[in-house]
Parts: structure tokens; C-alpha cells; sequence
């Protein structure tokens, strides 16, 4: 008992879970810090939204599979129509999601998206015009994985629930067809 | 779900979504191997038993050389038993073929290079898909886009004799602005595309004039400069037209190309202004007869929105 206990606090993607975290908070600490090294705007512009640009990816196409069972992304189809598809685990696997594993994925999400707004905050009060830039870029990468996350997992929920009350359904008409046919 | 009845859009594209709708209607949950496919799209790679490849921007990317191999040091035993009925689930699930999911980070990247130069060939070099915008450019991706910003924005600011910083930011505001204004004005034009696609497709516009600022970044000469924006900026207008003029009206088709013009004849004019020659700026603006190009802009904008029933689609 213990032992299964103590596998289940413990994170199921130790390496996801570390990349996930790692290039959210690499693009902030190089924001934050370089004012103290860097005098170039170019560069701190350049390697800030580089890294966030990254960050957007690993969540997008690897972490958010891994630890959350989601993924979503925007096809355009024969008419020419954009259609944005959501794609989520059965019931089963999403069941046995580690927990740690999709706390860590919402909460850095939303720490992330926090933080840069209190950073446009920071430069607007600064009047930093070009720093805003900077950071309205990342932030509305942050919150672009944010909602596609969200309603993601709202899509999966409502799946789910379709998907129950059709198993129901076939359950109860199965039973009648069995009861029928004994009767 | 079968090939025969639908209109491929686009290979890889529609073998995802066969894919799909394979995995949905199959019954066997084990990990089942899917018949080899040709590489699908960047969209469905991240090998889950490998972990990250961290790639950047918008839906697939070129690849950072500093990737650390995620190693799938990820202890073989403990993921061999916990992978391989994770796989055979996430593929059923995700509809990743799986070959996708266990290939190796680098193959995910040249994977999404040769998206990135797919894309650019369909959009900047003659191809007979031109004039058929219905299949040209559906796959898109703002990967390309992105880098051709930057690099337009680099070489700009790497060229100014002052002030490399300021212009950078207002190249790159510029850019990115000026492409969701056209975006928006071909749509309020009444135009049928796609916002990304149009960024997209804006975006992957911009490829000749960062070579012509590559040039004139190395050449010293102002005729010759003169001719290479000129020849770029030209090769600009015919690579966005037909996309274009395929989402508008044939009325239209006048408006929205001219509303193309003057945004490119801002960045030519910041190519050679920083080398304080302001003759480029004057060719375009007496080529394509505008005023000022911001009120161009404007004007059409304001033609649009304050009296659309003017217009008829």
C-alpha cells in the first residue's frame, strides 16, 4: 500500500515535466536578469521570445500530451473553412493521469501568463515602449496555450459525457433486448 | 473513411485525418501499427517515449541546434512497460501514426524544415499550384514567418548607423502589424481567407526582401541598392497576388494589391533611409502613386468600415 502510495506522488514524466518548466522560466529569468547584463534591446528581444516561442511548442506538441492527455491544433479543410480540433485520452487513460503531473502543467500555465502581465505592468509604468513589445508577444503565447488547453479539456469533458450517455443508452437497450428475448 | 470519396487537400494533411478516423473506428486497443504512411506533418510529431524536442514557434519548428538530445535515457526499463501501453493508447487516442511518436528528435525537425521549405517554395517561387489558392499554402505555419521577421528586423537594425535598437522594435512592430492590417482589410474587403493562413502567407512574403536587406546589408553601392529593393519588392507583390486577389472580389482586386505596395514600400524605405538615400522611397512612392502610404491605409479602412453599403460583394 505504501508503496504504491508513494509512486503515485511522485511525478510520472519527471523529463516532460522538467522541459516544460524549463523554458517558461528561462525566457522570464533572461528577461528579468539581462537589464542587469545586457545593454542590447536586439538581444534581449531576440533570445526572450525565442525561448518563449520554444515554450510554446514543447507545451503545445509534448507536454500537453504527456501530462494531460490534450492536444489541439487548427486545420483548414476542403472548403477552404479553418476548423480548430480538439483531441483528448478515453476516459480510462485520462482517469490515470498522474496528479502531480497535471497540477504542475495548469499551475505553470497560469503562473507564467501572471507574471508576464505583471511585467507589461512593470514597463508600462516605466513607459518602456519596446520592453511592452517584448512582453506582449510572450504573454500572448502564454495565453494562447491557455485557452487551446482549456477549451480543450472542456471539449474532452464534453465528450466524455456524450460518450457515457451512449454507453448507457447501449446498455439499457442491450438489457431490454436480453430481457425480451428470455421473456 | 476512404481516399476515393474525398478531395486531397494536401498528402500529409489528409492522411492525418485518415488516421483519425482510422484509429477512432478501430477496434483493437493495442498498440496497433498503423500501414506505413508517408511522413505526416510536423502538427503530429513529439515522440512521448523521447520526451521534448523542444521546438519553437507556432506549430512545428526549426529546431534549436542546442537541443539536448532529451536522451531517452529515460530509464528503458522503467518506460518500456509503462511506454509501450502508453503509446499503444496515446496513438489510439491522439491518432498519432507511430512512427511519429518513436521517432527520434531529429527526424522531427527535418520533418518540420521541410514543411517550412515547402511553404516558402509555394509561396515565393513560381509552382503550379500558384493559381489555385484552394490548395496552395493550407498546411501553414508561422514558423517561417517568424524567423523571416526576426531576420528581417536583424539585418535592418545590423545596418543602421544609429539607433540599432529603436529600429529594430519598429521593424519588427511594423511587420507584424502591417501583416494583421492587410489581413484584416482583405477581410473586410470582403474577402474569403483565413486570418493565420493570410499571416501566414504575408509572413512568408516577406522572404525576398530580407534577402534583398541581406544584400544591401553587404553591398555599398546605392544604385546597385536601388535595384535590389526595388527587384525584391517586386518579387514581393507578385508572390502575395494571387493569394490575394483569389480571396477578393476581381473589383477589389485593385484595392487590396495597392494596399500591399505601400507596406512594402515602408520597408524599403527603412532599408535605404537608415543609409540616409532617400531615392528608393521616392521610386515607390511615384510608382505606385501614393501619397502617404500610412493614409492609404487609412483611407481604405475608413472607406470599408464607415460605408460598407458602398460596396457590394
Amino acid at each position: 500500500m505504501e508503496r504504491v502510495q508513494t509512486t503515485e506522488e511522485n511525478y510520472a514524466n519527471p523529463k516532460t515535466c522538467l522541459f516544460h518548466v524549463l523554458f517558461k522560466a528561462a525566457s522570464l529569468a533572461f528577461y528579468i536578469l539581462s537589464a542587469l547584463f545586457i545593454d542590447s534591446f536586439v538581444i534581449i528581444f531576440v533570445v526572450t521570445v525565442f525561448l518563449a516561442a520554444l515554450d510554446f511548442w514543447v507545451v503545445k506538441n509534448v507536454s500537453g500530451r504527456i501530462l494531460v492527455g490534450l492536444r489541439w491544433w487548427n486545420e483548414i479543410d476542403e472548403r477552404g473553412e479553418s476548423v480548430w480540433k480538439f483531441e483528448c485520452l478515453d476516459q480510462e487513460s485520462l482517469a490515470r493521469m498522474n496528479k502531480k503531473d497535471s497540477w504542475l502543467f495548469w499551475w505553470t500555465l497560469y503562473i507564467t501568463a501572471v507574471a508576464w502581465i505583471f511585467l507589461a505592468i512593470f514597463s508600462l509604468i516605466r513607459f518602456q515602449a519596446d520592453y511592452l513589445l517584448v512582453v506582449g508577444v510572450c504573454l500572448s503565447l502564454s495565453i494562447a496555450n491557455i485557452v487551446g488547453f482549456t477549451k480543450c479539456r472542456k471539449d474532452a469533458k464534453k465528450q466524455i459525457q456524450q460518450f457515457a450517455s451512449q454507453t448507457i443508452a447501449s446498455h439499457l437497450t442491450s438489457s431490454l433486448q436480453s430481457a425480451f428475448s428470455i421473456v | 473513411m476512404s481516399h476515393s470519396d474525398t478531395i486531397p487537400l494536401h498528402p500529409s494533411s489528409q492522411s492525418d485525418i485518415d488516421e483519425i478516423e482510422n484509429l477512432i473506428n478501430a477496434d483493437v486497443h493495442s498498440a496497433t501499427v498503423l500501414p506505413a504512411r508517408p511522413p505526416s506533418p510536423p502538427r503530429v510529431s513529439i515522440p512521448i517515449s523521447h520526451s521534448a524536442s523542444p521546438l519553437p514557434p507556432y506549430q512545428k519548428v526549426p529546431p534549436s541546434a542546442s537541443l539536448p538530445p532529451i536522451v531517452p535515457a529515460v530509464p528503458a526499463a522503467a518506460a518500456a512497460p509503462a511506454g509501450s501501453s502508453r503509446i499503444g493508447i496515446s496513438s489510439d487516442a491522439f491518432g498519432s501514426s507511430p512512427d511519429t511518436l518513436t521517432e527520434p528528435v531529429w527526424d522531427t525537425v527535418k520533418r518540420d524544415l521541410a514543411r517550412i521549405v515547402s511553404n516558402l517554395k509555394l509561396v515565393v517561387f513560381p509552382n503550379p499550384f500558384r493559381e489555385d489558392p484552394g490548395r496552395a499554402l493550407r498546411d501553414w505555419d508561422l514558423w517561417g514567418p517568424f524567423f523571416f521577421i526576426v531576420f528581417l528586423g536583424l539585418t535592418l537594425s545590423w545596418s543602421a548607423s544609429a539607433k540599432k535598437s529603436e529600429v529594430f522594435a519598429v521593424a519588427f512592430a511594423i511587420l507584424a502589424a502591417g501583416a494583421i492590417i492587410l489581413t484584416l482589410n482583405v477581410l473586410l474587403l470582403g474577402g474569403h481567407i483565413i486570418f493565420f493562413q493570410s499571416l501566414s502567407l504575408l509572413g512568408y512574403c516577406l522572404f525576398p526582401l530580407a534577402i534583398g536587406a541581406l544584400i544591401c546589408m553587404l553591398e555599398g553601392n546605392v544604385i546597385i541598392k536601388i535595384v535590389v529593393v526595388s527587384v525584391t519588392l517586386a518579387w514581393s507583390c507578385w508572390a502575395a497576388y494571387p493569394f490575394m486577389s483569389a480571396a477578393v472580389n476581381p473589383r477589389r482586386k485593385a484595392l487590396a494589391l495597392l494596399n500591399r505596395n505601400p507596406e512594402s514600400g515602408i520597408f524599403a524605405g527603412l532599408i535605404t533611409v537608415v543609409d540616409s538615400a532617400k531615392i528608393a522611397r521616392l521610386i515607390c512612392c511615384s510608382e505606385y502613386d501614393c501619397g502617404s502610404n500610412e493614409e492609404t491605409e487609412r483611407r481604405i479602412f475608413f472607406i470599408r468600415v464607415v460605408r460598407p453599403n458602398k460596396y457590394h460583394y
